[in-house]
């Protein structure tokens, strides 16, 4: 039977690293994600397999790149201003198609902000954040069950596309204790001929994004985009709460989702026909579902931690004949679902006086 | 019968490099080559390439890969010889990636005392972009970025890598040698090849210097490239060993030889 | 049910265990929890605090703003606690000091001498398990047994014995100015 216990959200992501079979973690101390690297400090080494703290997350995310490369899962876990420093090495990894789990515990920002939990790096994590043509699927966690789930996945969905991918949370997701059920360890791991595993009895592996021939670079590049199509195609996540009969659509993901659960239920006992649409991929992003809803439903409100980020990708998805309102926290303080309740009212007054 | 005396070394690729004439980056890969040869490794070898004019140098190389972000070689070592320790990585890396922006994975993987090998191509100079200043330009030296010379009120002073990185624990051997004539390109084979049997019989971090030409950046004749370096480069880079720990000494001095894991 | 409980008072009074405790103790007994330490503004200067949600549904909102159950561990806490619980809340203050008098009265109110109690068991530190005992006493949102498994999985052996006193004799001990009970 499995087994149930009480776990902090660091906490649970670290676990779900090493039942997916992370066989290295490089890290940098930052809050509010150190439970990860502290967690692993001690388990890692207990299984024989690799912990080892960085000089920065520079070299963190190098390390991702050097042992990705070899074939084995590594990961490597930072919070905002450690994550802007990873771009760079994001940004090889994609192109040199290594696979590898980035976790972002986001907290306020920009520049140093704060320790508080935020969501202010959507636009950084999923449209890009380093340089050049390239996606990252994304995966965000709304409790701490799926920070441990979602971490098993992303290892599974970067081997699987051979492509870096986050886990994109907020703090507060970090910081809180909820139950969890510990999953079963991965015991079956994708074979992996394309690694760096030494060149016997077979020719030399080179794992780049370097091209020196300007000829075959787009047809390099191009090969990415297809993929990333594929995973547009293939690996969209999303739940629902109570859309069946919705008149308002809130959008959130991560912590701002439980706020909104609590608010569309508070809603609907105030007779609002509220519903929750949560992405839990955010590239790819669910735009179809949400493209559908607006075929009946023209009121959606967006709930984040940010100035108004993942908005951007709703509005284009509904189109411009749906009102889509934003309800938002930032610099790192929570969103109250007596917030969202409040703007849900205010919609919904507007509806009724149409 | 004839009998060959020299030739391609195994483990070196048919092709041809990128380097322009007269860089030391070509001899550097030839002799990195016949230490893979000599201590048959090369099925075990990785290269490590970094960004500057030794980027994609694992195409010359036949054995396994990987690139790094500029300055990030050390780290992407460190992590494949922690995850395949039975593999010898290897990374080479020139004056504005090891001493530059790659200065902090250069330091803390020689304070950690990675079981890797560094080689540090020193040529004082941004060859690749075009001849910039590097960490490694000499006072008073020309660059594209130093009109009238290297100042030292707005560019401060060179960098002595080994002579920084030999105050530190963690490495095992450190030296800088120079391909200025044939007898010190016999020496930097030689150093070549110790650091790779440092890394094989396990005793930690080893990072040899190569002074190395770069007629293109620095307006001269090869031949004269190579005076430049034996008359000026050297007084600023004296050449040999700044630390070689006990168990080297051991290896060098062949009273305990190693053996390929 | 659904108890929405803020836990208040200064850095070293013990005031996130207790929340672990209560959370702990609603995990064995089957309940869905939260813990999460709290993101007010007030979190700076000394004052440290924690919320736990303990519900027979699946828990929304990680953060509580309207608390059913206040535990303040000292005035300060009390102070900032009292005007956000809900109406017919209840507010458990620690009077180490002199006496608190909230000023709503549509809360319940109780009160404890959670240091005074814990020093009489031989150490001040675990005056807030002796409040922790004062409040499940008369608001059982977790029960006493409940805490002192999850203390038999938190404590060492060293300080169980005496947390499990201290919890009694909090339960034991409640002083209430509530004419509602």
């Amino acid at each position: 039977m499995s087994k149930k216990v009480l776990m902090v959200g660091n906490v649970a992501i670290a676990e779900g690293a090493v039942l997916a079979g992370c066989q290295a973690y490089f890290g940098y101390p930052i809050t509010p994600q150190n439970e990860i690297l502290e967690h692993l400090s001690k388990r890692l080494p207990e299984l024989g397999r690799v912990f080892l703290q960085t000089e920065s997350e520079l070299a963190a995310i190098s390390m991702v790149i050097g042992a990705g490369a070899t074939g084995v899962r590594a990961m490597t876990s930072t919070s905002s201003p450690g994550f802007s420093l990873q771009q760079e090495g994001i940004s090889y990894m994609a192109g040199a198609q290594i696979p590898g789990v980035i976790v972002n515990v986001m907290r306020g920002g920009p520049g140093l902000g704060n320790i508080g939990g935020a969501q202010g790096d959507y636009f950084q994590a999923v449209k890009g954040g380093g340089h050049g043509d390239y996606r990252i699927i994304n995966l965000a966690p709304a409790s701490v069950q799926e920070m441990m789930d979602l971490t098993m996945l992303a290892f599974e969905l970067a081997d699987k596309y051979r492509n870096p991918t986050f886990i994109l949370v907020d703090g507060f997701l970090g910081q809180a204790m909820e139950p969890v059920i510990i999953r079963d360890a991965v015991t079956k791991f994708p074979a992996k001929p394309w690694a760096i595993t030494g060149a016997k009895g077979r020719p030399k592996n080179l794992l780049d994004s370097f091209e020196m021939n300007p000829v075959n670079y787009p047809s390099r590049v191009k090969k990415l985009l297809d993929k990333y199509e594929i995973i547009r195609r293939n690996e969209v996540r999303f739940e629902g709460l109570l859309l069946e009969d919705a008149e308002i659509v809130v959008v959130a993901y991560g912590s701002a989702s439980r706020s909104a659960m609590s608010a569309v239920k508070l809603a609907r006992t105030d007779g609002i026909k509220a519903g929750l649409l949560r992405p839990i991929t955010l590239f790819p992003f669910p735009e179809k579902a949400l493209r559908e809803l607006s075929l009946r439903i023209q009121a959606f409100l967006v709930a984040e931690l940010s100035g108004g980020q993942m908005i951007e990708d709703v509005r284009l998805a509904v189109g411009l004949d749906c009102e889509v309102d934003l309800v938002n926290r930032y610099a790192g303080v929570p969103l109250p679902a007596e917030e969202i309740l409040e703007s849900l009212r205010g919609i919904a007054l507007k509806q009724r006086k149409n | 019968m004839d009998k060959v005396i020299y030739t391609k070394p195994e483990a070196m690729e048919d092709r041809f490099t990128h380097y322009c004439p007269g860089c030391g980056h070509s001899t550097i890969t030839r002799l990195i080559a016949e230490a893979l040869d000599t201590l048959k490794i090369q099925e075990k070898a990785v290269c490590v390439s970094s960004i500057g004019c030794s980027v994609s140098s694992y195409y010359y190389f036949k054995c396994d890969g990987l690139e790094a972000a500029h300055g990030r070689a050390p780290a992407v070592a460190t992590a494949i010889k922690r995850c395949r320790p039975e593999l010898y990585p290897f990374t080479i890396q020139g004056d504005g990636d090891l001493a530059a922006i790659g200065t902090a994975e250069t330091v803390h993987a020689s304070a950690r005392g990675e079981n890797i090998v560094l080689f540090f191509v020193n040529n004082a100079i941004y060859g690749m972009t075009g001849g910039q200043m590097a960490p490694t330009t000499l006072v008073g030296m020309n660059s594209t970025s130093t009109p009238g010379g290297r100042k030292t009120d707005t560019a401060g002073y060179p960098i002595r890598v080994c002579e920084m990185l030999a105050t530190l624990d963690g490495p095992a051997y450190i030296t800088r040698v120079s391909l200025h004539n044939p007898a010190n390109v016999r020496k930097a084979k030689k150093a070549i090849e110790t650091a790779f049997r440092v890394q094989m019989a396990g005793l930690g971090l080893s990072l040899v210097e190569i002074l190395s030409p770069c007629p293109i950046s620095w307006k001269l004749e090869p031949t004269n490239a190579l005076k430049f370096i034996e008359e000026t480069m050297i007084k600023q880079y004296p050449l040999g060993d700044f630390k070689v720990i006990d168990g080297v000494k051991a290896l060098i001095e062949g009273v305990n030889p190693c053996s390929p894991k | 049910m659904l108890a929405e409980i803020v836990i208040s008072g200064s850095g070293g009074q013990g005031v996130l265990v207790i929340g672990r405790l209560i959370a702990e103790a609603g995990f064995l007994e089957g309940q869905e929890v939260v813990w999460s330490p709290s993101y007010s503004a007030e979190k700076r200067g000394g004052t440290v605090s924690c919320m736990v949600t303990i519900s027979t549904e699946k828990v929304g909102s990680l953060m509580i703003t309207r608390p059913t159950i206040g535990i303040a561990m000292n005035h300060a806490a009390a102070i900032k606690l009292e005007p956000a619980l809900k109406k017919d809340g209840w507010l458990l203050v620690n009077q180490a000091e002199n006496g608190y008098q909230p000023a709503r009265k549509d809360i319940h109110f109780l009160t404890v001498s959670a240091n005074q109690l814990a020093l009489e068991l031989g150490s001040e530190s675990t005056a807030n398990i002796v409040a922790l005992g004062a409040l499940l006493s008369i608001h059982p949102v977790v029960s006493l047994d409940g805490v002192i498994k999850a203390m038999a999985q938190l404590f060492g052996s060293k300080i169980l014995e005496m947390n499990k006193q201290a919890l009694i004799k909090g339960s034991k001990s409640v002083k209430t100015k509530d004419e509602k009970i």
